[in-house]
């Protein structure tokens, strides 16, 4: 009983997660492009989508979330009997929490102050307190110090009075600082008439979505209206369906007669009890599926093109099908050195292979830009898109579609973005996996010293897993995205030369350097040789934790520095902007 | 042509002096004298195209995180006021609007008297002016009765196409009563139909200028007033 409502509980979880992955972050994705893009010129994007609603219910919405949290933190941490064996541990998470919390807070309304001004006695004091990056300090001070102070007491009876101090109070500060935050936000939005609910923008894509559906669908005179009909079915669903395969986290290991209990605890190594794979389909042919099913797609723009009974659309049909087989032969020969490595095609077990060893980048640096690069035109996106390039072809495949069907086509192409990244992920930037994470926490190995370790419960590293593998496919569609605003697109001759000249061989040179390669390794040295290859894949693990502490280091100072602009008032209308108190105080605002 | 080749290594090396009054054009390309310009780079790296492309990513990149960080934190220098800056300004029409100039000619008003009747003395100036004869007048005589009478016209009708208008500003030079300004700020709005570009008297006389006022500080000197001259059409000094 208790396996089955865990499953069932899984499986709703897994399709929303599916639903969200695949649809919304395409729609996300969607919104980014031309958002974010815009922001390279400094402007705000699309961001007409609106949600109007009086002050007074934005701040109840604002504070009843944030009252339920603490409330929830609260109620969790007196009733909650913790054992002996984890109350340090809850000890540490709940005080850290508390005083990332804190500082959070502080810093954010400190923020809010200096673009708005200070409107409350509040403010006047949180504004006396100075500079807002020392808030960052303190906080970095004190998650530091506290850490030490953990690590440094462990196993005396300072360190038991430590886990009291944080057992007692840390959920108690961490509710104060929720509450306090949601209260702030709520009088601040209380006073106002009439609130509209933006999100970024985000909503501009659903109602963009919401448009497409009930716009006007043309079929044009003459058009094969069954293939026309289909085309935008068959390029937007293989799509989709190809994210089924992708693992985006660690398996799930119940107790072994399926038993919840076991998600709380640290895991075992090898999972004992029952595991529960984080994938739709469990498919021995992982990537082959992947291929066949991303591949289909081609069909959906060549039927388009063809159906259309247009000679631009039957160009950009062909474009489509010619430019798409000639960089699939990249795709799939540049991933022939990584499964040679990895020994297998299920892309749960090449994941696996990673997180035991080492990121696939670090082994087939050269594959991740070939497939990259054959990716990004495979997606049909700039600098790629002749099939649809507008000097030449008006719209290419889709421009006798209309409405949600021309909507789908634009679609498949964002989730095609999401799902080569996704794939790419798990291919090559190690999946859900995270340097010097195991499945049973925190773990760092070098050579063979233990520096540090933390058990971790199984959730929570399987949590930050899934945390992790969204992050990285959301850092590789930025790539994309990023290729996509910077560069211009190919004339026909170079995009053919480039896939069949250049990337072609280079992916065959990667096979057989890659084949050259294992056969040595597997030929000389033996223990010696695999020790060293451990040391370099820890290694190279520590390399990724450096950078991303690096990168952290370098954001934080970046995003609190203040920026000094230079006012220059001439012209008529900057004295008309300077009376105005500025053309920035528009309604959007920034 | 002779200064021309004589500086060139080529020629210096055929002049030999047995013929110094001979023309000799040596054979093969003309020395050219001028500055010596290096070859453009095409090893590999210029080729490729690889580091150009990280070089522009990287800039692309750079504009969006700064960007994107000045907008979420509200620090987006005004492109107005800080107008010389670094990275880019630009103005999101129409959520932010830049302030027109002083001088900016934009749609007409009709300025009004102290009563509320428009300035306009039905003189036609401004339609005579007007290049491209978007304004139409149809003068009418006040009452009889009427201080006024004789002394000037009014429009019973006054209508400004501002689809054919191209925004010159010489109606407004051309009046002689301060009764046609284009100083009310806005620019021509975008309608449904034609029709409403057709600005008839009443609305072009409800158009405040920018200062939301609907006259203009000019004195007017009509019968009644002290400066009023005392001339008319039909009654001269």
């Amino acid at each position: 009983m208790n396996e089955l409502v865990i499953r069932l509980a899984i499986a709703v979880g897994m399709a929303l997660f599916y639903a969200l992955f695949a649809m919304n972050l395409a729609v996300i994705l969607t919104w980014a492009d031309r958002r974010q893009g815009s922001m390279i010129q400094d402007r705000i994007g699309p961001n007409r989508a609106v949600i109007f609603m009086p002050g007074k219910v934005a701040a109840v919405g604002a504070l009843l979330p944030a009252l339920a949290v603490a409330g929830g933190v609260l109620a969790w941490a007196f009733q909650a009997e913790t054992d002996t064996d984890s109350r340090g541990l809850v000890a540490l998470v709940f005080s850290q929490l508390a005083i990332f919390a804190t500082w959070v807070t502080v810093l954010a309304v400190a923020g809010r102050i200096r673009v708005r001004g200070a409107r409350s006695s509040i403010d006047l004091f949180v504004r006396s307190l100075g500079d807002p990056r020392i808030f960052v300090w303190i906080g970095v001070g004190l998650h530091a110090t506290t850490l030490i102070a953990a690590v440094a007491t462990r196993g005396m009876s300072e360190g038991l009075l430590l886990e009291e101090i944080g057992l007692r109070s840390g959920p108690s500060v961490l509710a104060f600082w929720i509450a306090a935050g949601g209260l702030y936000a709520a009088s601040g939005l209380a006073r106002e008439e009439r609130v509209g609910l933006r999100l970024l923008g985000l909503l501009h894509p659903a109602a963009d979505g919401l448009k497409s559906i009930f716009k006007e669908d043309i079929v044009p005179a003459n058009v094969d209206r069954l293939v026309h009909g289909l085309a935008p079915l068959i390029s937007f669903f293989p799509a989709l369906i190809v994210m089924a395969v992708i693992p985006f986290g660690d398996k799930l290991c119940l107790g072994p007669n399926g038993e919840a209990a076991a998600l709380w605890a640290p895991a075992a190594q090898v999972c004992a009890g029952k595991p529960f794979g984080l994938q739709l389909v469990d498919l021995d042919m992982g990537l082959l599926f992947f291929f066949a099913m991303g591949g289909t797609g081609i069909i959906g723009a060549a039927l388009a093109g063809w159906a259309s009974n247009n000679k631009y659309s039957l160009m950009g049909g062909l474009r489509a099908a010619s430019q798409m087989i000639s960089y699939e032969v990249t795709m799939g020969l540049t991933l022939i050195g990584a499964i040679m490595i990895y020994g297998t095609l299920r892309i749960d077990l090449m994941v696996e292979w990673q997180a035991q060893n080492t990121w696939g980048i670090f082994v087939q640096p050269l594959a991740f830009i070939l497939f990259f690069t054959a990716a990004v035109a495979e997606s049909k996106r700039i600098p790629f898109d002749l099939p649809e390039g507008e000097s030449e072809l008006v719209a290419g495949y889709f421009t006798e579609y209309s409405g949600m069907k021309f909507a789908m086509f634009f679609f498949a192409e964002y989730v095609a973005i999401v799902t080569a990244s996704a794939l790419m992920v798990a291919m090559f930037l190690g999946g859900w996996s995270l340097p010097f994470v195991d499945r049973d926490g925190l773990r760092v190995v070098i050579g063979q010293t233990v520096w540090f370790e933390l058990a971790l419960p199984q959730l929570l590293v399987i949590l930050l897993g899934v945390g992790a593998f969204i992050a990285k496919t959301l850092v590789l569609c930025w790539l994309s995205l990023l290729i996509r605003w910077t560069l211009p697109r190919f004339r026909y001759d170079q995009l053919m030369n480039l896939g069949w000249r250049k990337l072609l061989p280079w992916s065959i040179v990667n096979i057989l350097v890659t084949a050259v390669v294992m056969t040595l390794l597997a030929n000389i040295g033996g223990e010696t040789t695999a020790k060293a290859l451990t040391l370099l894949g820890q290694l190279s693990e520590l390399l990724l934790s450096v950078l991303g502490l690096a990168a952290v280091f370098i954001a934080v100072p970046w995003l609190m520095k203040p920026v000094h602009h230079r006012r220059l008032i001439v012209t008529s209308s900057a004295k008309f902007a300077e009376m105005a108190g500025g053309t920035r105080l528009g309604d959007m605002g920034a | 042509m002779k200064n021309v080749s004589s500086h060139g290594p080529a020629h210096a090396k055929h002049s030999g002096m047995e013929h110094p009054r001979m023309e000799t054009t040596p054979l093969g390309p003309k020395a050219v004298v001028g500055k010596v310009v290096a070859r453009p780079n095409r090893d590999a790296s210029v080729q490729s195209f690889v580091p150009e492309i990280a070089k522009g990513l990287v800039i692309t990149a750079k504009h969006f995180f700064e960007n994107t960080k000045q907008m979420a934190l509200g620090q987006r220098p005004d492109p107005v006021l800080e107008s010389i800056n670094e990275g880019i300004n630009c103005i999101s029409y129409p959520e932010q609007r830049k302030p027109y100039a002083e001088r900016f000619r934009g749609v007409h008003r009709l300025t009004q008297r102290q009563d509320g009747s428009p300035r306009c003395v039905a003189c036609l100036c401004c339609s005579t002016a007007c290049p491209a004869q978007c304004i139409h007048i149809e003068a009418a005589e006040y009452p009889e009765g009427d201080a006024r009478r004789g002394y000037e016209r009014f429009p019973a009708k006054f209508v400004i196409d501002e689809l054919r208008c191209v925004f010159c500003g010489f109606c407004v030079e051309a009046c002689p009563c301060d009764a046609i300004r284009m100083d009310t700020g806005m620019h021509a709005v975008p309608y449904d139909s034609r029709e409403q570009f057709i600005y008839d008297k009443d609305l072009l006389l409800g158009i405040p200028g920018r200062d939301g006022e609907h006259g203009t500080e000019n004195p007017r000197h009509e019968p009644g007033d002290a400066t009023y001259p005392g001339v008319t059409r039909d009654h001269a000094h």
